[in-house]
């Protein structure tokens, strides 16, 4: 078996095959390793993390739906030094490729952020999640403004040297072809695409909302086509590698996203009731190697 | 990377009906399944479907050399595909899954508190205490809302003293079983060294406010809804008083037991 066969390039990086784990169900990575077999992943992806650390949202975290999962874990993670410092090296020396995932947040945190992993020595590549609420901005994403976009790429890619920067867009925006083209022109070497379609649920016992915060982030298979579509809809704006992410469920589900031109995919939610998901995908490429884009009418 | 593997499948060798709504799962042992302690769980996928989509957690309610038995109430949709698995049928299982377990009582005196299908970690604490004689005194408060609903039938032999409780009076203490314990030690029957509950929140808020603070010790298997089961996905945590600080801990991997007096209850909202 050519090992190198379904290798993948993304800016300089090769990861071994373009089966990756999405950002925040897999954690810092290792708490899946009874589960899964990490190292012959592409890569992992792991929880968002922030300059400073975060606690997070309170109230109810998960509630599940037809087909899906809303969550609002709302960011909490242990900060950036404690992740460089305790979670990040034992994924290297597990043999796992790891993608860092950095939290777009208020400017000078950013900044913060974006030196103190320029310091690190392995860190070549990450992706930066655009989704997160930005307190400048009232509470909205960086991701639904394009300048903006732009602005947090070039900051990366400047201070970051010669990582490749991978820009994860949020669906709920007009037009994520756009974001995907503005993360382009500031240099981003790829796309990941999507992160959780807003969404809310009411209890109707308590004739509350579901959650603390009302909104949650909808994923697993019931945001499939949605994905899918926002994967084509960036193929067409941009040259750089698109990363497909959202309600993977299947072999076939993955095969769909690389016909719709994805380099790559990532899995989230499917692993919480499918740990074998990624196995299987990976077997399903080494028999039938990576389904080629077809050419899909506008 | 030597973690063990926690992935099997798991096939169903008979169910024992307890009560119209509870019965016990009992399954073929999977090859390699590792050992567990009282307050383990294992979360199982119910369904090839994507409804119910995640795989539902449930305590070990025994694991001997050949079988995994669960303690299932049907309260839904996953609930029920558990409950109505026919024997042979193949489930995948994820576990044993938890960090923290009931660590037998340093003097040997335990009085569990086990609301409804709270009585799986007690039966597995009592056999596995029992078998290496870890204990000599075991009591059980258990409380269901009626006579039919009581699920001890099965276990007395496992516990020195099976308390029992209904709401409606039909069977044993009319009431709570917070109010049964509360009765139990203002009579001085039960050994007040070690408390150990599980059960709904309100059942062990209850406890805590009422009567923890009479016993030594306290110590709660907690429920909170899971997705990943292994600590990755930050969505089952409860704030626990620690040092000064309240920090949020995951039930799955950091729990699924924790010092009862420590849990900040006012901030744990469902
Ligand atoms: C660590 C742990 C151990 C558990 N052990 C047992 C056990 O030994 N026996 C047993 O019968 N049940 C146990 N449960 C609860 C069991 O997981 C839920 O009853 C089950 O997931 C409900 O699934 P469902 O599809 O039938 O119900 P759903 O349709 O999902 O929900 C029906 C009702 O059950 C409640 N519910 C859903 N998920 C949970 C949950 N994880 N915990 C508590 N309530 C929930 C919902 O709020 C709702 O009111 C345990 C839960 C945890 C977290
Ligand atoms: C519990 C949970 C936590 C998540 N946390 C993050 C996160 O920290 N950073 C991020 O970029 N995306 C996060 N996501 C979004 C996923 O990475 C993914 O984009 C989205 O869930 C769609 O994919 P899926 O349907 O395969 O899960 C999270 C999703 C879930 C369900
Ligand atoms: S269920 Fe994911 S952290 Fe506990």
């Amino acid at each position: 078996m050519n090992k190198k066969k379904n290798a993948i390039r993304i800016g300089a990086v090769e990861f071994r095959n373009p089966v990756f784990l999405a950002s925040g169900p897999a954690g810092y990575g290792l708490e899946y390793a009874g589960l899964i077999d990490l190292p012959s992943l592409g890569a992992v992806v792991t929880k968002t993390v922030s300059y400073s650390p975060r606690r997070g949202n309170p109230g109810r975290r998960l509630r599940e739906t037809v087909s899906g999962l809303l969550n609002s874990v709302g960011l909490e993670n242990v900060g950036a030094e404690e992740y460089f410092a305790e979670k990040l090296p034992p994924l290297y020396d597990a043999g796992v490729k790891p993608v860092v995932s950095l939290a777009a947040e208020d400017w000078e945190d950013y900044r913060k952020l974006l030196e103190l992993t320029a310091r690190q020595e392995n860190v070549d590549v990450v992706e930066l999640n655009l989704s997160c609420p930005n307190v400048e901005r009232g509470g909205m994403a960086v991701g639904v403004d394009p300048d903006l976009v732009r602005r947090y790429v070039r900051l990366a890619k400047d201070i970051l040297r010669g990582a490749a920067v991978l820009a994860k867009l949020t669906p709920n925006v007009q037009d994520i072809g756009l974001l995907a083209l503005a993360a382009e022109e500031a240099g981003a070497d790829g796309i990941t695409a999507i992160n959780t379609v807003l969404g809310m649920d009411i209890d109707t016992d308590s004739g509350k909302p579901v959650f603390h915060r009302i909104r949650a982030g909808l994923s697993g298979p019931a945001i499939m086509p949605v994905a899918l579509e926002a994967v084509w809809r960036i193929r067409r704006r941009v040259e750089i590698p698109v990363i497909g992410v959202g309600g993977i469920s299947s072999p076939l589900d993955a095969e769909k996203f690389f016909l719709a031109g994805a380099t790559a995919i990532q899995i989230g939610t499917a692993i919480f009731y499918a740990p074998g998901l990624p196995g299987e995908i990976l077997s399903a490429l080494e028999e039938r190697g990576i389904p080629a884009p077809i050419n899909l009418p506008d | 990377m030597n973690r063990i593997k926690s992935l099997f499948r798991a096939r169903v060798l008979r169910h024992q009906v307890l009560t119209p709504s509870c019965r016990l799962v009992v399954f073929d042992r999977p090859a390699g399944f590792p050992a567990a302690s009282p307050g383990h769980f294992v979360s199982v996928r119910v369904s090839d479907s994507s409804v119910p989509l995640l795989r539902r957690p449930f305590s070990i309610l025994d694991l001997t050399a050949g079988e995994l038995i669960l303690l299932v109430k049907i309260v839904g949709r996953g609930s029920a595909l558990l409950a109505g698995a026919n024997p042979g049928d193949g489930l995948e299982i994820g576990g044993p899954f938890g960090g923290t377990v009931f660590e037998p009582p340093a003097r040997g005196k335990a009085v569990f508190v086990a609301g409804g299908t709270g009585l799986a970690p007690a039966v597995f604490a009592a056999r596995t205490w029992n078998k290496g004689g870890l204990v000599e005194e075991i009591h059980l408060v258990h409380g269901a809302s009626t006579r039919d609903e009581l699920l001890t039938g099965f276990c007395e032999k496992d516990f020195s003293h099976v308390h029992q409780a209904t709401l409606d009076g039909s069977a044993g203490f009319g009431g709570d079983a917070v109010s049964l314990l509360e009765k139990l030690v203002n009579d001085g029957v039960v050994p007040l060294d070690a408390l150990f509950s599980c059960g709904p929140r309100g059942m062990i808020r209850a406890l805590v406010e009422r009567v923890g603070s009479r016993f030594a010790e306290h110590h709660a298997s907690l429920e909170a809804v899971m997705a990943c089961g292994v600590g990755a996905c930050r969505g089952c945590t409860v704030p626990v008083r620690e040092n000064g600080e309240t920090l949020l801990r995951a039930v799955c991997s950091d729990g699924t037991v924790f010092p009862a007096g420590d849990i900040a209850w006012e901030e744990w909202e469902d």
